[in-house]
């Protein structure tokens, strides 16, 4: 039970009364305040709840890192809805699936996607549209009302309806292990309290602003923005990776003081940028997740920006993000691990019978806090198999020594991890075997000195089948996110099964 | 076959997996559609490296210069002029 906020509604507004002229979020060189932040939410909320929101219905949003996106999360939970953040990655039957398992009432979208159309089709449960502007010239769908207009009004009141702490806020979409999407839905209690737990180990005030490359629609992109927000502190939005040196060259400029990546960032980053070569002595902070890094990068990467405090750090979207953190000044003696759990956190490490195993042995990591997620989205059984007596068992392999520092050895799943992406290769070998030609095949993640894993294929083609490399990809490219797109097709007699028919992937693998 | 031409078949061949040049104008933003991330930049990089025997420095990765198959043909000639 927590006291206090009783959603991040609650955290903004505080924010908003507090430090109303100051910047909340700048994009493309403009600023937001928390004032006008403040007042775009409660226009927003007004006008969802005009057009006839309800309570508890399901509001999506298909936008990229912006301060509409923000405001339209802010606006959904302070108008009592639960907020959908789409990933805009994806394509039109992947969003379509979403849209369908939430059964989504609104959308709130920019334009510019390729595949909107037949996203505000999905089930027919989306009654209003809103579009932002567009950045191509692209028109909205018919009836779609302006994000403008529903933005601009400046005398909506700040006239929230009563919120239930432990009901549903927010669903986060991941790939499970069977393919179909899962939509991990996380309580107004779930994202106070894990907010308020990161800001008590990061130290985040006011005066800190952070370069964010993260998308706000995966956990941990999610977790920077309303970490920041609570406080007072300023987000800059940086959408791309493509050019890393201009990403650094912001940083700059903006006297950052803090920045967040996944492994393949630093990655990125180290190879590509001289950090030496600009000013970035405000940076007071790194933040890394999103999957285990090299001993080695983190070295480099300590090397490269010394003054920084870097926290290695470890989450799950079913955690709302975070589950652990490395303090920095155990970073050298503790290297590897990904720390202890954060405050109101509590990690074991258990075996196949559940129970607890002692300080050095390999077993299921488990979590139990205010943090852990109410379950998948009208799905008991993908919840049963991972929250059992209210501890989230996470499929991730750990070890923890005798201080309570936790190592991660591996997963209990085949989920494949690329870059910031967590994909399931069921997903990937359903969308193969809609092409002619293919018999059977196999997804698996292959080791990739950026992302840590790329996506290779191993395909067995039907008897006389022509097939190539090129039209299996394109076939990919048209149905699934850039990222899903196998890097490697390798076309083989057949694959290596288990006696129960499981194919051995470790095998693959290891051929990869 | 002239530079430009060499790009937009690279780009076409690894990123929209096509030979159909209907697919990519020569002006076309690499970012606006999506085509390239990051890493996919990388690439495009080794591959202006090893085709046309350039040197790209980390000042010179912007959108400015690599954007589009007509900004990196440009690009290209300006480097090896």
């Amino acid at each position: 039970m927590i006291t206090g906020p009783t959603g991040l509604v609650d955290l903004l507004r505080e924010s908003a009364r507090r430090f109303a002229d100051r910047e909340a979020i700048r994009h493309r060189g403009t600023a937001t305040t928390y004032g006008e932040l403040w007042r775009s939410v409660l226009a927003v909320s007004r006008a969802l709840r005009v057009h006839g929101l309800g309570q508890g219905e399901r509001v999506a949003l298909l936008i990229d890192n912006s301060p509409e996106y923000v405001a339209a999360y802010y606006a959904v939970l302070h108008a009592g809805g639960v907020v959908v953040g789409l990933n805009t990655a994806l394509r039109g039957a992947e969003l379509a699936r979403q849209i369908r398992s939430c059964g989504a009432a609104a959308l709130i979208a920019a334009p510019d996607h390729p595949d909107l159309a037949s996203v505000v089709g999905a089930g027919n449960t989306i009654r209003m549209v809103s579009c932002t502007a567009s950045q191509a010239d692209r028109a909205a769908p018919p009836g779609a009302h302006a994000w403008g207009d529903w933005a601009s009004a400046t005398d909506a009141p700040d006239d929230s309806p009563a919120i239930d702490a432990s009901h549903p806020a927010a669903i986060i979409y991941t790939s499970g292990t069977t393919g179909d999407p899962r939509g991990v839905t996380l309580s107004h209690c779930n994202l106070v309290a894990n907010t308020q737990s990161i800001l008590g180990y990061l130290g985040l005030t006011a005066a800190d602003r952070i370069v964010n490359v993260l998308p706000f629609y995966y956990s941990y992109g999610n977790s920077v923005l309303h970490t920041h927000l609570a406080v007072g502190g300023s987000i800059v939005l940086e959408n791309s990776l493509t050019y890393p040196h201009l990403v650094v060259q912001t940083m700059a400029q903006e006297s950052a003081t803090g920045f967040s990546g996944v492994p393949s960032t630093f990655a990125l980053l180290l190879q590509r940028v001289t950090l030496a070569d600009y000013d970035l002595a405000s940076l007071r902070y790194l933040t890394q997740a999103g999957g285990a890094m090299a001993p080695a990068l983190t070295q480099r990467l300590r090397a490269a920006l010394p003054r920084a405090r870097l926290f290695v750090m470890y989450g799950q979207t079913e955690a709302t993000a975070r589950i652990s953190y490395l303090p920095p000044e155990r970073l050298n003696d503790k290297m590897g691990t990904v720390g202890i759990g954060i405050p109101g956190v509590t990690i074991e490490v258990r075996d196949e019978a559940d129970a607890r195993v002692p300080a050095g042995t390999a077993g299921e990591v488990c979590v139990r806090g205010d943090n852990v997620m109410l379950g998948y989205w009208e799905n008991p059984q993908a919840t049963a198999r991972v929250l059992r007596d209210g501890w989230l068992h996470t499929g991730d392999i750990g070890r923890m020594d005798a201080e309570g520092y936790l190592s991660l050895v591996g997963r209990s799943s085949d989920m494949i991890k690329t870059g910031a992406h967590r994909v399931s290769p069921l997903e990937i070998e359903e969308v193969l075997l809609e092409l002619d030609g293919i018999s059977e095949c196999a997804a698996l993640g292959i080791a990739d000195e950026i992302l840590g894993e790329v996506i290779k294929v191993f395909i067995v083609p039907c008897a006389g089948a022509a097939l190539d490399a090129r039209a299996v990809q394109a076939h990919c490219r048209a149905r699934l996110a850039a990222y899903k797109v196998p890097k490697e097709v390798t076309f083989v007699a057949g694959l290596p099964r288990t006696a129960s028919g499981k194919v051995k992937r470790f095998m693959l693998k290891e051929a990869g | 076959m002239s530079a430009g031409e060499q790009v937009r078949q690279y780009i076409l061949e690894n990123f929209l997996f096509s030979t159909d040049t209907s697919l990519l104008g020569m002006d076309d933003s690499f970012l606006g559609r999506g085509l390239i991330d990051s890493t996919g930049m990388l690439e495009v990089l080794l591959f202006l490296e090893e085709t046309f025997g350039i040197k790209v420095a980390d000042n010179e990765m912007v959108p400015e210069n690599l954007d589009s198959v007509n900004r990196i043909a440009a690009f290209v000639a300006r480097k090896k002029a």
